[in-house]
This record gives C-alpha cells, sequence and structure tokens, in this order.
C-alpha cells in the first residue's frame, strides 16, 4: 500500500457513463477481438482524497466491453470499464471507471493494481488473490491491444535487496521507427533513438522485433541507404550503420537470418561500411563479399536448392561474425550466431548423408574415371571438401558426429584417403587428408574398426571392394593376416607409419605422429574421444610421472560401452597385439638392433626430425601401453640402445634432448626390467658425455640434466624415508634408484664433481656414501642378517647379468622366467600375475627370486 | 607410396628460405602480411636452435624496457616499440602472452621471433600462459591459423617453438620478470634452474604456478580462482625478495585499466601493454623502463589508429583466405 500513498489527491467528481449494458453486443467484441468480460474478482477499492486512501468497501470487480454509439457519425466504439460492485448490495456500484486515454495501471508487487484514471482521481484495487489481479491485468492487456492503445500497464516490484524497485512494462503504446519512404537525417535519427530505448523493455523489445520481421524496415532501410549514399549524404550513411548495429544488439535469430538473405545481404555490409568508431573512412565488405562466388564451388553438382541456400547462408553468417561485425559483437551476440551457424551446419551434414553427392564424389577416386577430363582437379577438390565437411562437423553433437563419420566410412572414404596418400603428391593436400583420418580417430578410435567390421560381416561372400584391395597391397605385411576384424585398423596405422618413414614435410609428420599417438592411445579406445578432443598432442610426457602402463583389469572394468564391454576388451587386446607384431617393426625399423649388425643399417640415413618423433614414440608407448606387452618389443627391439645413442654429439640438440626425456621417463616408470638393463646396458653413459660438453652452463640441455639428476635423488631419499631407520641397508639393497645412483656415482663421478652449481649431485653422493658405510657395516657385523644380505647381492648380480644377456639373444629376462615358471607351482604363476599386472615394488620381486 | 617428390621440393624451399633476408620478412609483418608456411618453418627452426641456449631465467643489463601481454594486437605491438625506442636502439624483455583474443597472434608472435633472431640480446622472450597448444586451441590463435593457412601446420610449428620459451628473467640480479608470479614450490630463483622447461605447461607444479600465479590481498598461498597457479600476498612476496636478494618481481597476466599497477610497497607490479584489450575494454597500456641505477619510469600508451604505407586505417579483422566448399 505504500506506493499508493505517492500520488497526490485531484479532486475530481467521476462523470458516471450512461450504462448501456447490451450481452449480445459484448460477445460480438468477443467473437471480433478475444475480449471478453472478466469473471467477477473480490477487491477492496480505494481512491486517494486529502493524501489519504480511502476505502470506498469491498465487492467485486469485472472488466467490462461495452458497445456506444457516437452520436456525431453513428459509427459503433467500444469502450472498457473496470467496475466493482460491493458485495452486500450487488447494484450498487462502488467504482467505475473507464479505461481511455493515455492512463499509466500499475501492478504493485502480487495484488494491487493502482492509477490514475481519466479524472485525475488516482485509484487503487487491493485483490484479495493475486489470481484476482492476473485476471484483470490479462483485461487491461487485452483492451491496450484491441481498443485503446495508448493506456498501459507496467508491473512495480521491490528489488531483491528491497531498496528501490524494477519496473516492468507489460503492455503500452510502443513507440516505432518511422515507415516513412522519404527519410531524412532527423527521422533516421529518431528511429535510431527509439530502437535504442525500446532494446531496454522485454516488451518494447518485442513488439520492435515483431514491426522489424513484418514491415520488412530492413527493406526499407536498404531503399534509403542506396538513396543516401547515391546522394553522398555522409552523415545519413553512419546512421544507417548505427541503426543496423543497434539491430543486431536485439540479439534476434529471424533479424539476423534476415539480413543475410539474398535482397538484403549487401545492403546491409554495405551499411555496415560506415563505421562512427571510424567516421572518416569506409570499409569494404562489399568487395569483400563480392570475392568470394556467389556459390559454393560445386565439386559434384548439388542438386538440391535448399541446401545450397543453407549453405550460403551458413558462409554469410560467418563472414558478418568474423570480418563485418567482428569488432562489435559482445560474447551474446557472438554465441547466438555461433548457434544459428551450428544450426545450419547440423542440418547441411545431415543433409550429406541422404543425399547421394557423397557417392558421386567418391566415386570420383574409381579407377572407371580416371580418363575423365579434369578428373585431377576434381579429385583435388574433393580431399579439400571432405576435409571441410570433417572440419565442420567438429562442432557437433557427439551423435550426430558419429552418424556422419559412419556414413563417410560406409560409403568408402577410404577410396579417397588412398588416393590421397598413395598418388596425390601436394604436401598440402595430404596433411588435409590425414587431418581427416585424425578427427574421425579422435571422435572414436574403434569406429572405423566397427564400422569395417559391420562391413565385413554383411558381405563376407562378396569379392572384396577394390579400394581396400589397393590399401592392403600397398602393404605387404597385411597379406599374411587372416584377422580380418584387425586387417583395416593395422592398415591405417601402417600407412600412417610409412608416411611418418618417408615424407619429409614436417607439418605432415607431425601430424601423423599425433594421429598414431590418438591411434594408440589405450584411454583413446576406452572413451569416445570426447575427453581428448581438446587434450593437447602427446608431448614429452615428464608431467604424468604417475601414469604407468596399463593394468589389464581395468581395461575392462572402465569400458564405458558397457553392453559390449567384453567384446571391445578384447578388440583391444587383439589391437595391441597386431600393432606389436605388424606396425610395431615398421615404424620403429630405423632405431631396431634387432637381426642385423651394427654397421648393416647406419643410423645417420634418417633425419633427426623423423627420429624425434620416433623417440617419442618409443616414450609414449613404454609409459602408456600395456608394460609386458611393450617391454617385450622394446627391449628385444633394442630401442633403447638407439635411443641412447642418440644423445650423442652426432645428432641436432632437439633430439639429444628428447632422447634423454625418452630415457628419463622411462626411468620414472620405475620397472625392475629397464631398470637393470638400462644400467647394465650404460645406456645413461651419453648423457653424462652431454652433461660434460654443457658443464657449469646455464641452458637448456645443462636443465634438462639437472631435471635427470633431480628425479634422482629426490627418488632416493623418497626411498630412505619409506623404510624403518632401523634397518637401512634393505633399503638401500632393494629399491632401483638407490641401484642406479649406486651406478651413477661409481661410474661418472668425476664427471658429476665438476658440476659445482648443481645441488642434487651433493645428495646423491651422500645417498651412495651412506650406503656404502651401512654395507660395510653389516658385512663386519656378520651374524644373521649378512647371510640373508649375500644371498640379496647374489640375485642381484644375476639379474644384471641376465639383463645383458637379453638384448642379443631372443629371450629378455622375463620371457625366460616365465619358461621356467611354466612347469612349476601353481603359486609360482600367481606371483608372476601379479607382477605382469601391477608393478612390483622391488620387495616383492627380492622376495620371488628367493623363493 | 611414393613420397619424395614433394619432400625434395619443400628441402629447396627451405633453403631458400634460410638465406630469405629476416629484414624483408619483418617489413611483410609489419604490414601484416601472409609469411609463407616455409618460411614460417624455417623461422621457427632457426628460433628453437637460439632459444636452446638460453637458460630458464635469463639473465639481462639494465636499461631495459619490460612489456607485458601483447595478445596478438600486432599495431598495438607496433605503437609500443614506436612509443619506447624502438629495438634497434633499446633493450626489450616481453613477458609472454603474445597470441590468443587479438586478430594478429601470428604476425605479432612472427614479429617478436625475428627482431629475436635479428638482435638476440636486445629482446628476451618469457613464456606467458598462453603460449600452450592447449590455450591456443580456445583463445583464438589456432583459429586464426585455420583461418589463413588451412591447416594446422603452422600453429604446430609455433607450438614447438613456445615450449623452448625462457620461464623468466632477471635485470641486474635485483629485477625479476615473470608472466604470472610465484609458486611455493620455489624458494629461490635457482630452483628454476633444474626444470626441464621444453614441455607443455603442465597444468600443476612449479612451472605452472610461474605462468599463472597471480598477486592478492590474501595472508598466504590461497587456491587460484583460475584453476591454475596460485594467489599469493605481501607475505610471499616479502619473502621472496629477500631470500633472493632482489628488490621487484615484474609481471603481467591480469588486465589493469590503467596499464600498470604496483602492489606491496613496491615489491611487485603488473605491467599490461595491449591497450584497448580485445579491442573493447578501454584501458590503455604501459611499459616499464629500468635504468642503470635501477629506477622505474613507465610509458603509457593508448590504442592508437594505425596507418598502412598509403595513409589508410588498417581496422582489425579475420577475413578468411580460403575457399569456401561449404
Amino acid at each position: 500500500m505504500q506506493a499508493m500513498d505517492a500520488r497526490k489527491v485531484e479532486n475530481g467528481v467521476s462523470k458516471v457513463d450512461g450504462i448501456d449494458e447490451n450481452e449480445q453486443r459484448a460477445s460480438e467484441s468477443e467473437v471480433r477481438y478475444g475480449i471478453s468480460d472478466t469473471k467477477p474478482k473480490r477487491v477492496k477499492a480505494y481512491i486517494l482524497e486529502n493524501n489519504e486512501w480511502k476505502d470506498t468497501g469491498t465487492g467485486f470487480c469485472v472488466g467490462k466491453i461495452e458497445m456506444h454509439t457516437e452520436i456525431n457519425d453513428d459509427t459503433e466504439m467500444m469502450r472498457a470499464y473496470l467496475i466493482v460492485n460491493d458485495e452486500d448490495s450487488p447494484a450498487e456500484v462502488l467504482l467505475r471507471s473507464q479505461l481511455g486515454g493515455n492512463i499509466e495501471y500499475q501492478r504493485q508487487e502480487e495484488t494491487l493494481i493502482v492509477w490514475k484514471d481519466i479524472n485525475g482521481r488516482d485509484i487503487a484495487l487491493s485483490f484479495e488473490e493475486s489470481v484476482g489481479c492476473d485476471t484483470l491485468c490479462e483485461f487491461i492487456v487485452e483492451v491496450q491491444r484491441h481498443v485503446e492503445s495508448n493506456i498501459s500497464l507496467v508491473a512495480v516490484k521491490s528489488n531483491d535487496n528491497g531498496v528501490g524497485s524494477v519496473h516492468e512494462i507489460i503492455t503500452g503504446p510502443v513507440a516505432l521507427p518511422s515507415r516513412d519512404i522519404e527519410q531524412n537525417e532527423q527521422t533516421l535519427m529518431e528511429s535510431l533513438r527509439i530502437l535504442n530505448e525500446n532494446i531496454a523493455f522485454e516488451f518494447l523489445k518485442n513488439e520492435t522485433v515483431e514491426f522489424v520481421l513484418q514491415t520488412n524496415y530492413i527493406n526499407l532501410l536498404i531503399e534509403c541507404f542506396h538513396k543516401a549514399e547515391s546522394e553522398q549524404l555522409l552523415k545519413e550513411l553512419f546512421l544507417l550503420g548505427c541503426i543496423v548495429k543497434t539491430l543486431v544488439l536485439y540479439n534476434q535469430r529471424d533479424i539476423l537470418e534476415q539480413m543475410v538473405e539474398d535482397d538484403k545481404i549487401y545492403g546491409i555490409v554495405g551499411m555496415l561500411e560506415y563505421d562512427t568508431e571510424f567516421p572518416t573512412m569506409k570499409a569494404n565488405h562489399r568487395k569483400c563479399l563480392e570475392s568470394y562466388p556467389p556459390t559454393c564451388k560445386e565439386v559434384v553438382p548439388i542438386d538440391n536448392e535448399d541446401l545450397k541456400l543453407i549453405v550460403k547462408k551458413c558462409f554469410r553468417l560467418s563472414l558478418l561474425k568474423d570480418v563485418v561485425l567482428v569488432r562489435f559483437l559482445d560474447d551474446h551476440n557472438f554465441h547466438l550466431i555461433l548457434d544459428i551457424i551450428l544450426d545450419l551446419q547440423t542440418c547441411i551434414i545431415g543433409f550429406l548423408q541422404i543425399d547421394s553427392c557423397l557417392d558421386k564424389l567418391l566415386d570420383l577416386y574409381d579407377k572407371k574415371n580416371d580418363k575423365e577430363e579434369g578428373i585431377i582437379n576434381k579429385r583435388k577438390d574433393g580431399i579439400k571438401l571432405v576435409h571441410q565437411c570433417v572440419q565442420m562437423s567438429k562442432n557437433l553433437d557427439p551423435i550426430d558426429k558419429s552418424k556422419f563419420y559412419k556414413t563417410l566410412v560406409r560409403k568408402k572414404l577410404f577410396k579417397l584417403l588412398d588416393y590421397a596418400f598413395h598418388v596425390e603428391t601436394d604436401s598440402g593436400l595430404r596433411i588435409m587428408a590425414t587431418d581427416t583420418i585424425v578427427t574421425i580417430i579422435e571422435h572414436d578410435i574403434l569406429l572405423i574398426h566397427n564400422v569395417q567390421n559391420e562391413d565385413y560381416d554383411s558381405q563376407q561372400r562378396n569379392d572384396e571392394p577394390e579400394c581396400r584391395k589397393d590399401l592392403i597391397c600397398g602393404v605387404k605385411e597385411l597379406n599374411s593376416l587372416n584377422d580380418s576384424g584387425a586387417r583395416m585398423d593395422m592398415s591405417l596405422l601402417l600407412i600412417l607409419s610409412t608416411i611418418l618413414l618417408t615424407d619429409k614435410s614436417p607439418g605432415l609428420q607431425e601430424q601423423v605422429a599425433q594421429a598414431l599417438h590418438t591411434l594408440l592411445h589405450p584411454d583413446g579406445c576406452l572413451s569416445n574421444g570426447n575427453e581428448n578432443e581438446n587434450s593437447p598432442i602427446h608431448d614429452e610426457t615428464d608431467t604424468s610421472l604417475s601414469n604407468y602402463g596399463l593394468d589389464r583389469e581395468e581395461l575392462g572394468d572402465e569400458n564405458p560401452n558397457g553392453n559390449n564391454g567384453n567384446a571391445s576388451y578384447f578388440q583391444i587386446v587383439d589391437y595391441f597385439a597386431n600393432f606389436y607384431k605388424q606396425v610395431a617393426p615398421v615404424i620403429f625399423r630405423p632405431l631396431s638392433k634387432a637381426g642385423k649388425s651394427d654397421e648393416a643399417k647406419p643410423i645417420f640415413t634418417y633425419d633427426d626430425n623423423l627420429l624425434i618423433h620416433l623417440v617419442k614414440l618409443v616414450s609414449f608407448i613404454c609409459t602408456e601401453h600395456d608394460r609386458r606387452l611393450s617391454r617385450e618389443f622394446v627391449l628385444e627391439s633394442g630401442l633403447l640402445e638407439s635411443v641412447s645413442e642418440f644423445i650423442g654429439p652426432t645428432h641436432s640438440l632437439q633430439l639429444r634432448l628428447t632422447a634423454v626425456r625418452c630415457l628419463k621417463n622411462i626411468m620414472c616408470l620405475d620397472d625392475d626390467y629397464y631398470h637393470r638393463y638400462m644400467i647394465s646396458k650404460e645406456l645413461y653413459r651419453p648423457i653424462f658425455l652431454l652433461l660434460q660438453e654443457n658443464i657449469n652452463k646455464d641452458n637448456l640441455a645443462n636443465s634438462c640434466i639437472q631435471d635427470f639428476l633431480k628425479i634422482i635423488s629426490i627418488s632416493c631419499l623418497v626411498n630412505k624415508d619409506e623404510f624403518p631407520l632401523e634397518n637401512p641397508s634393505v633399503a638401500y639393497k632393494r629399491t632401483n634408484f638407490i641401484l642406479l645412483n649406486k651406478h651413477v656415482v661409481q661410474r661418472y663421478g668425476d664427471v658429476l664433481s665438476e658440476a659445482h652449481d648443481i645441488k642434487f649431485i651433493e645428495d646423491m653422493k651422500k645417498c651412495y656414501e651412506e650406503q656404502i658405510t651401512t654395507e660395510k657395516n653389516k658385512w663386519e657385523n656378520g651374524e644373521g642378517a649378512a647371510e640373508n644380505h649375500g644371498l640379496i647381492l647374489v640375485e642381484e648380480t644375476r639379474t644384471l647379468r641376465r639383463s645383458s644377456h637379453s638384448a642379443s639373444s631372443d629371450s629378455d629376462p622375463e620371457e625366460k622366467e616365465r619358461h621356467s615358471f611354466n612347469h612349476q607351482s601353481v603359486r609360482f604363476k600367481k606371483v608372476l600375475e601379479k607382477i605382469n599386472t601391477v608393478e612390483p615394488p622391488s620387495a616383492i620381486l627380492g622376495e620371488l627370486m628367493r623363493e | 607410396m611414393n613420397c619424395n617428390n614433394s619432400g625434395k621440393t619443400y628441402m629447396v624451399t627451405l633453403e631458400g628460405t634460410r638465406q630469405m633476408n629476416l629484414d624483408k620478412i619483418i617489413i611483410l609483418l609489419k604490414q601484416g602480411k601472409h609469411i609463407r608456411e616455409d618460411c614460417v618453418y624455417s623461422l621457427c627452426i632457426q628460433a628453437q636452435e637460439l632459444l636452446m641456449n638460453e637458460s630458464n631465467v635469463t639473465h639481462v643489463d639494465t636499461p631495459v624496457t619490460i612489456c607485458g601481454d601483447i595478445h596478438g594486437q600486432l599495431h598495438d605491438l607496433l605503437t609500443l616499440f614506436e612509443k619506447s625506442g624502438g629495438v634497434e636502439k633499446s633493450r626489450y624483455i616481453f613477458l609472454g602472452d603474445f597470441v590468443d583474443r587479438g586478430f594478429y597472434s601470428l604476425e605479432s608472435f612472427l614479429l617478436l621471433l625475428c627482431y629475436k633472431l635479428r638482435y638476440p640480446d636486445r629482446i628476451t622472450l618469457i613464456r606467458g600462459n598462453h603460449e600452450t597448444r592447449q590455450i591456443t586451441k580456445v583463445y583464438g590463435f589456432y583459429d586464426e591459423i585455420m583461418r589463413k593457412y588451412g591447416n594446422s601446420n603452422v600453429w604446430r610449428y609455433c607450438c614447438e617453438v613456445f615450449d623452448y620459451l625462457s620461464l623468466g628473467a632477471i635485470i641486474n640480479e635485483r629485477v625479476f620478470c615473470i608472466h604470472g608470479g610465484l609458486s611455493p614450490d620455489i624458494t629461490t630463483i635457482d630452483e628454476i634452474r633444474s626444470i626441464d622447461r621444453k614441455q607443455e605447461v603442465p597444468h600443476e607444479g612449479a612451472m605452472c604456478d610461474l605462468l599463472w600465479s597471480d598477486p592478492d590481498e590474501v595472508d598466504t598461498w590461497s587456491l587460484s580462482p583460475r584453476g591454475a597457479g596460485f594467489l599469493f600476498g605481501k607475505g610471499e612476496v616479502d619473502q621472496f625478495l629477500q631470500t633472493n636478494n632482489i628488490e621487484l618481481i615484474a609481471r603481467a597476466h591480469q588486465l589493469v585499466m590503467e596499464g600498470y599497477k604496483e602492489m606491496f610497497d613496491g615489491g611487485l607490479v603488473t605491467v599490461w601493454s595491449a591497450p584497448n584489450y580485445c579491442y573493447r575494454c578501454g584501458n590503455v597500456a604501459a611499459v616499464l623502463t629500468i635504468d642503470g641505477q635501477l629506477e622505474r619510469s613507465y610509458t603509457i600508451f593508448d590504442a592508437v589508429q594505425s596507418q598502412n604505407g598509403m595513409g589508410h586505417t588498417i581496422i582489425p579483422t579475420k577475413k578468411p583466405q580460403m575457399d569456401y566448399f561449404l
């Protein structure tokens, strides 16, 4: 009731209009305009007198429409009233007030309507229920729409914080821009003012949007623009520019879509060439627009006109977003345009799948078309087109993406890729083809596999499709393949491997390396790839020291495709087994020492850039893949010896450091076999030669090696802390890092002593000395512990010896263990399984050895 | 599978561009002109080789001008050089965030790289939190490259260079320069040396903190609302200054409407060098010059409408440069 008090008293006697009720006519108005009298609602009516609200009684309020005949010209007029009848004696009228003039009705909070009527009386109706108030407010809205357009209804609500109030227009007269064909500076200025004002209130904004859409207002502006431009009326041109920008700020999809229609786009970007921020110049958006072809480039004819229209719209909206309005759009506008574009793109991608144009496009790569005129350029453009489609699809919903990619693969996308990888020589196009395949596998690594399987099932008896034969012929290794499921995956991996090994374009190499990482990432096989979408390409893995090899049990458990979890699990096991059987020997051939003498294949024929990628890949498979599988391959092929050689001074520093990081990552795995192997083969030696080169220098090489030493010293400290002080000798004996520390200090102590500025070296030496001292003490003290201790030492040397044999012979230490254990008790097998699944802390290994 | 043809032509052009005059490339870059992909590659490889020899915390002598975030605002970067003496005459430290947001990330970054190659001891480039693969994929640099080249190669080359950038600089052993701020894992500047910086910026740890942290009115290390790095207060700054015997930490990383802001009794300063950030924030920009006596002086500059050779204003845009099929 507070707000009512604000109203001043104005003495005025209400003129009682003649009562001329006519039920029939009233219902006519209902038919014609949809307005009907309201149901009675219980209210208290107040009138302001002498600055005080006077209660005139309680009654029922109705909104009523009456028809009146004008005396002058005999026309019929509707009039609307709010009438309150006394609740005790319904015949008595407590209030009768006509709606008209420019009365502003205020709805205050939920149950109050307050206004000053035509005669200046301040009136307030306090409703018993908010529903009653709603009913009468709806009546006022209808009357405003159809009878008295100048009245208005405003909702007044107190602010959330209780201070001040918010006014929201519910209905009322709306000032709209002039629609005169003839416009001038004044009228345009006025239109701009109105548009700017209306944007602030939801109601006014909606009415204005309606106006713009219904009256073809944009075309009117464009006509004014052409006139103003031909007469060089600069001020009008800048005003028109402002008006268009204001319309963009309305942030209405329909308006934006109208702006890019054929008959409007040139006018719109033309007006936007005049920007008040740059009052002395004009942009050249129209020229820019003209520089693009009027429709999209059609590699194969597109028959559907609707599709062409959508493509055009999409392009023009992007142009508005990225060029014409780029400095102007705020986040809201920007996202709205993005949303529209996304909708249109979804539409385009959806359409491509049902239309025949994809088939026609991919048919271009059939051999039978080789003779066709201009086929080479068409095939080149086809690669670009498919690349663009796949790029576009990146923003789509994952389900839509899957659908599209499956369609592509089913329609024999591989014909195109095969062409790109085997025939095409332009590395730009080869990159696009790689990017296309990377996008698909990043989305879902098993998608291609699955589609190929369904393909295979359905046409088991049919002839091999031509394209696949081609692919397979390209890669000899595949001939030996009997497993149909693995065929496609492995041939893709082989193609990528071959590109990596033979193509000299660094961009393509990088991209292919990324594709291989994605394809070979065990996590990628488990998720649908969505999580990985934005993850950076897998680089040095220093950051994921704790990211150990894949546990087989985890594979099954974490499979999100619950329904066919087991099938996927076996697929994945097969997949990686096949990789190590067929692909790994090919891709790592430059690093492999297996089966050839040292001189047979000198490494320097490969360029360092390629070797960097391969070394990173070694690091990747060691750290990310199932440990047993990858370790067997890595050790048998002698990859780490090559990696260690790359640290030597004949290579680029980039490669040398990449190789250091690779050994570092493997060291961080804390794997007993790797540790003993690398120590016995002295693979760390080149690192200390590199340190010698960079001794006391402050550069990247030095930092890289400092990091290496830091890891050793910290790991030794951690190990020391983990074990009780009473029994330090055990702690020192059994951890890999203690072993490594000893090796490093003993062998490379002289280099380390020169590096005065590396503080970790002190820690390492101290650790070594403590270890020696405790060992010595143990020996001297003799007794029970010594026996035990001696045994461990023997075991240690045995392991070392075995590791060094393994590289030259064909069995690694584990292989040997496995053979011998096969004939032994089940218990051993169990322990062995433990080692293979969970990485063994060396204590377990020690125990195992003792048994 | 015969790929040797393309490989051969590539190597030839690469050799060609190696000899291409840096000054010519600089002129093209200043005009915002397109630089060929193989030329960018050659620049990036040369930059790698140069940056590898720098330390994680580079030593720099006075006088030197410290510059904050640039964010691809090429024309404002040109103004910066104009207002502060130019690389031919003055020494510069750039505190990172060369790319993203603005429309000329590539040109801005390459210009700085070219200056680095041309005048190696006059310009020091420090890595910012935007110089990573992950961030540039989201905040504009990646899209810019796709728009300008139609593939991501150039983005890859640049990201590789990012990995080689220094993490910080120290001026006359008295002023420590870093993009973000301090890290609870780093007590002495010397400890930064044992980071193997050639990697994508990790999500946690010392290297991440140095690039991501912010100063704030907090009592101790606090969680950062950015989701990476920490907030640190006067206590941490005073401790760091004392331990390392330095008098100032100069950093960037946060928009300052006035261009610079000193905090904690002048123990730390934020320098911001992208005027009218994102072409709409309305801020001014600043650079900080430290002279031989370690006195500080700030140069403030505004986003000036750049003119090209013909006197036409350049309005930054993101014009696509490729065919459209769809």
